[in-house]
């Protein structure tokens, strides 16, 4: 396998890679098919998404063992293009984290492919990883809740292109918040981002929030150029380190000088409330879905001793992270009686709100763009000093459009450390957001 | 919004998480710091809104009631250690 | 809430829906009884797995709440009802919450109406084995081939007074159940749960879970008033114990239990519009009431009568039948009466015992022209119940036409008289009970095909 490490090309095997990076939770290979478009690639997966017979844990203890007994419909689906799956990249517990630190129990932090001391980002931190070093044709698939895909191709890298909610089956995704996953491609280039978007996406019955709508030539979109595309440039998202604010603003110029008309805009109601609406409706779902994983049927389990409040709580308590026990009270707490109205239910109305402010500037702008994250990949020792509140705040720019559903994609830009350049389109315009991508 | 010890004892016992005290006083301090900043969007204006179930729309989905192939019994069991006779095993129901 | 009552009852029944398969996957509702048979990813809530609603499984609960008279949602909204059980394959049941299907419904039972406050949807969790009986095992076997049945729940108002309104509730509800064909009695399941209070005790409420059927309803029901009345009464939960016939603590309900309901984000929200309600109405048959209605309108008979008769469908079809051949009284008496004599002593229904309808037209053809005895016609439909025959046939060949022909009767009579010297002297002499004796031997001669009132009057007549 040829590998990318430290600005050398290496042949070595994955094994060797990962005892270094740790951004594989499982190696092993499955092809289905020999024939396809996708023949000669080697695609890489989230652990959150079950590929059938493969050991599928979301980066979970309580998962271990668990082997699907079924596809994710978009593994199929790649496998159907003859591709060969290499093996479950490593991530945050269940999605829990921007920094891939929040690994579960027994598993392994990934670490940058940049800088070994930062962050891959999360929480698809080991896919991050894996795109960045594997270079022989590689994809992997991600998952994004809050901003899983594009802030560790930011912190890595590479490109991270989340789609539109509904636009890929959700079927087989290990669920962390159902109204707000989605699985999309990560790659070192725009062009096999959309090639493989084309084949994952599309209508699934099996998945009831699956959207039935055609799903677009995204490849065509590629070299189109940005000439008359009217760009927004959300305002808030300036508020950003400085090395970062640099970067991203040498692409604007870049951009303007290619023929795009970039104006600044606002989101006022999105950058002051939704970190708080994301988190409230993210963590009332999480706390349900995590509910089914109490050693019966499944993963993790003990001998079937005294009443069943004491056995779940016991598997439950023995193999859930910190994090996830934090996750799982706080969504608890949203949705109990007496603070239902307050918090969960308030929540999803100001998200109604959040997404009727974006749709109202869509209708004059193509499309809108922020940095990806407020920052470079950061240390992971100062990363551990932060507060939980604190790990939350850093998802200030991508929670916006993952609450509102809308496409994203996130190219790398800057010299030295990793910089995210974030483009966000209106519902079903993947193909515009991978138009301006491909010119950054 | 204060949070107490006893309402934390509360959603664990709800959540079926077995907590030592230790984490409890640290989940408390956690909470209360989150909490602190969420019960923020109480301010904004959300009269006549109605709810986002999903941030797009979708339409009606249904299935027509016509059986598929399930799992063999080998197969559905096949997760779990905790197994007698065919039945999955589990703690005492009372 | 005022009460006046001396006992006050409500109810929550869940009934299964004879769909094909479950409620959000493609499982078989029927088939093999092995445990974890008919199962799937979704079914056993394994991660990953997604709900999709069952079309079939909207338009039967669609016509349930119809059919007792409520007001349908514009929109079908299911929610996560979440508590922590060995049967919940999610440890989260999808059902319905803020907004249920139907509202403000009615159900009527002899003499009163009972308020329906909702009718609406969810899915059953899997059947839980206890080796070793309820409080004694130490662990539980789950079987998941239930899990995920299409059921729908209705609930009534604290409108029933006593056990037997509680029996009579649940009987007419399954009439209509089986009106609508979307519950069948042999394969599909129906639960209640009670909760009940009386007025000694000062109305604490005390819920009764697993009663299974509604034959079990007025025995759980009886046992726990009076229990209510020997011992103290806290507000809690208690199960049924059908085996040893008593009720036991389950859970003290100090406090609601916590459900923490959140919208399913994995389903949409289904949009029920007026014109798929209008196609299900126009599906549906005629209601119960509107049947009876025309019955006593059409065909004069008398409203109680008509009432019972439309409740069950296959009985109001056979009574239509009947109706055009033989004059309504005759059908009314045959169809609400008669059949339904032999039914109950079989313990049996309708549905089950699959009577041939022509034969029994015929045999009741055949009591208008009095061409047989309504004694002969009452032991031939006992025989029709159990298979089908030629009734015409039968009755040549065991000679069981009615003997109407005087001539032949009076012949018979006469020898009988000649036969019975000691009853003709009792009966002289003033004992009216020896004509009986003369009687008898008529009916054995003629194997019961003569009718007594005319043998009477002809014995008289010779005498």
């Amino acid at each position: 396998m040829n590998i990318l490490w430290g600005q050398k090309h290496f042949k070595m095997n994955l094994q060797e890679l990962n005892q270094n990076y740790n951004c594989f939770n499982i190696i092993e290979e499955l092809k289905e098919k020999e024939e396809g478009k996708l023949s000669g690639y080697q695609i890489s997966v989230k652990d959150c998404i079950c590929v059938k017979g493969m050991e599928s844990t979301a980066g979970s203890a309580i998962l271990k063992g668990y082997k699907p007994l079924f596809h994710a419909t978009a593994v199929q689906k790649v496998l159907d293009e003859g591709c060969k799956i290499i093996g479950k990249t490593s991530q945050d517990e269940f999605g829990f984290g921007s920094f891939s630190m929040n690994v579960g129990i027994g598993y392994k932090q990934p670490l940058n492919p940049v800088d070994k001391q930062r962050v891959t980002g999360g929480s698809s931190g080991g896919s991050g990883c894996a795109v960045k070093l594997i270079e022989d044709k590689h994809v992997s698939l991600g998952e994004s809740t809050g901003g899983s895909i594009v802030c560790p191709a930011a912190y890595c890298g590479i490109v991270g292109l989340c789609p539109t909610y509904g636009r890929v089956s959700r079927y087989g995704l290990l669920d962390y918040g159902n109204s707000l996953d989605k699985i999309g491609p990560m790659a070192r280039t725009v062009e096999d981002c959309a090639k493989v978007l084309k084949i994952i996406a599309g209508y699934d019955p099996k998945d009831s929030t699956s959207l039935n709508e055609p799903v677009d030539d995204y490849e065509s979109f590629l070299k189109k150029g940005v000439k008359g595309l009217k760009i927004g440039l959300v305002k808030e998202s300036l508020d950003v380190d400085e090395e970062v604010k640099a970067e991203f603003m040498k692409t604007i110029e870049s951009l303007k000088e290619k023929g795009a008309i970039v104006e600044q805009v606002s989101l006022p109601l999105t950058f002051k409330y939704g970190i708080e609406v994301y988190y409230i409706i993210a963590l009332s779902e999480v706390s349900t879905n995590l509910s089914k994983y109490c050693g019966i049927r499944y993963g993790a389990e003990e001998k079937p001793e005294g009443s069943f409040n004491e056995y779940f709580a016991k598997v439950r308590s023995k193999n859930f992270g910190e994090e996830a026990k934090r996750r799982i009270m706080l969504g608890t707490f949203a949705r109990m009686s007496g603070f239902r109205d307050a918090y969960y239910i308030k929540a999803a109305k100001v998200r109604t709100l959040i997404i009727q402010e974006y749709k109202k500037l869509f209708e004059h702008y193509d499309v809108l763009v922020t940095p990806t994250m407020p920052n470079v990949a950061p240390k992971t020792e100062d990363v551990k000093k932060l507060t939980p509140l604190q790990n939350y705040m850093m998802d200030v720019l991508t929670v916006g459009p993952n609450l509102a559903g809308l496409p994203h994609i996130s190219v790398p830009i800057g010299d030295d450390l990793p910089v995210g350049f974030l483009v966000i389109g209106d519902h079903l315009q993947e193909g515009k957001i991978i138009q301006v991508a491909d010119e950054v | 919004m204060k949070l107490d010890k006893q309402l934390v004892k509360e959603i664990a016992k709800v959540a079926r998480l077995e907590l030592t005290e230790e984490e409890i006083d640290k989940i408390e301090k956690d909470m209360d710091e989150v909490l602190n900043t969420f019960s923020k969007i109480q301010e904004v204006g959300t009269k006549d809104v109605k709810m986002s179930i999903q941030p797009v729309k979708l339409g009606n989905a249904l299935r027509e009631d016509e059986p598929k192939e399930c799992l063999t019994q080998k197969e559905a069991l096949s997760q779990v250690e905790n197994k007698k006779d065919e039945y999955f095993v589990g703690p005492k129901a009372l | 809430m005022k009460f006046e009552s001396d006992v006050v009852i409500g109810m929550e029944v869940h009934v299964q829906l004879n769909t094909k398969t479950k409620l959000f996957c493609s499982c078989p509702t029927q088939g093999s009884e092995e445990p974890n048979s008919r199962c799937c990813p979704v079914c056993l809530g394994m991660p990953g797995s997604k709900p999709v609603l069952n079309k079939q499984a909207l338009n039967y609960a669609i016509k349930l709440a119809l059919s007792l008279g409520c007001e349908i949602s514009p929109e079908l909204i299911f929610s996560r009802k979440s508590y922590f059980y060995p049967d919940l394959a999610k440890n989260y049941q999808i059902s319905q919450y803020e907004i249920p299907l139907g509202i403000k419904g009615k159900i009527s039972i002899e003499g009163k109406d009972i308020g329906i406050t909702r009718v609406h949807m969810e899915e059953d969790p899997a059947a839980l084995v206890h080796p070793e009986g309820m409080a004694k095992s130490n662990y539980v076997l789950i079987d998941y081939n239930r899990s995920g049945n299409p059921l729908c729940e209705v609930v009534t108002e604290p409108d029933l007074t006593s056990p037997g309104q509680a029996r009579e509730f649940m009987k007419n509800l399954i009439s209509v159940l089986n009106y609508l064909k979307i519950f069948d009695i042999d394969t599909c399941i129906i639960k209640a749960d009670a909760n009940i209070s009386i007025k000694e005790k000062d109305y604490t409420r005390v819920e009764i879970k697993n009663i299974t059927g509604f034959k079990e309803i007025e025995r759980a029901l009886n046992y726990e008033i009076e229990r209510q009345k020997r011992e103290d009464v806290v507000l809690e939960t208690r199960a049924w114990d059908a085996e040893a016939g008593i009720t036991i603590s389950m859970r003290k309900k100090e406090t609601e239990e916590e459900y923490g309901y959140i919208i399913d984000p994995d389903l949409t929200v289904t949009t029920i519009t007026d014109e798929m309600v209008e196609k299900i109405k126009v599906d549906m048959p005629e209601l119960a009431r509107e049947k009876a209605l025309r019955f006593v309108e059409s065909h004069k008979i008398r409203k109680e009568d008509a009432f019972v008769i439309a409740q069950q469908r296959e009985l109001a079809n056979l009574f239509e039948i009947a109706v055009k051949k033989v004059p309504a009284k005759l059908a009314v008496a045959w169809v609400r009466h008669e059949l339904n004599r032999v039914l109950n002593y079989n313990k049996k229904s309708l549905e089950q015992v699959k009577l041939d309808e022509k034969e029994f037209i015929k045999l009741l053809e055949l009591i208008d022209k009095k061409e047989v005895t309504e004694n002969v016609a009452k032991k031939i439909l006992e025989k029709l119940i159990e298979k089908t025959f030629d009734v015409e046939k039968y009755i040549d060949e065991n000679k069981l036409r009615a003997v109407s022909n005087s001539d032949e009767l009076e012949e018979i009579c006469k020898k009988a008289i000649e036969n019975s010297e000691k009853a003709v002297q009792d009966y002289k002499s003033g004992n009216e009970k020896a004509l009986q004796f003369i009687v008898g031997q008529v009916m054995r001669e003629t194997r019961g095909a003569a009718s007594p009132q005319v043998v009477i009057e002809i014995i008289k007549k010779i005498i």
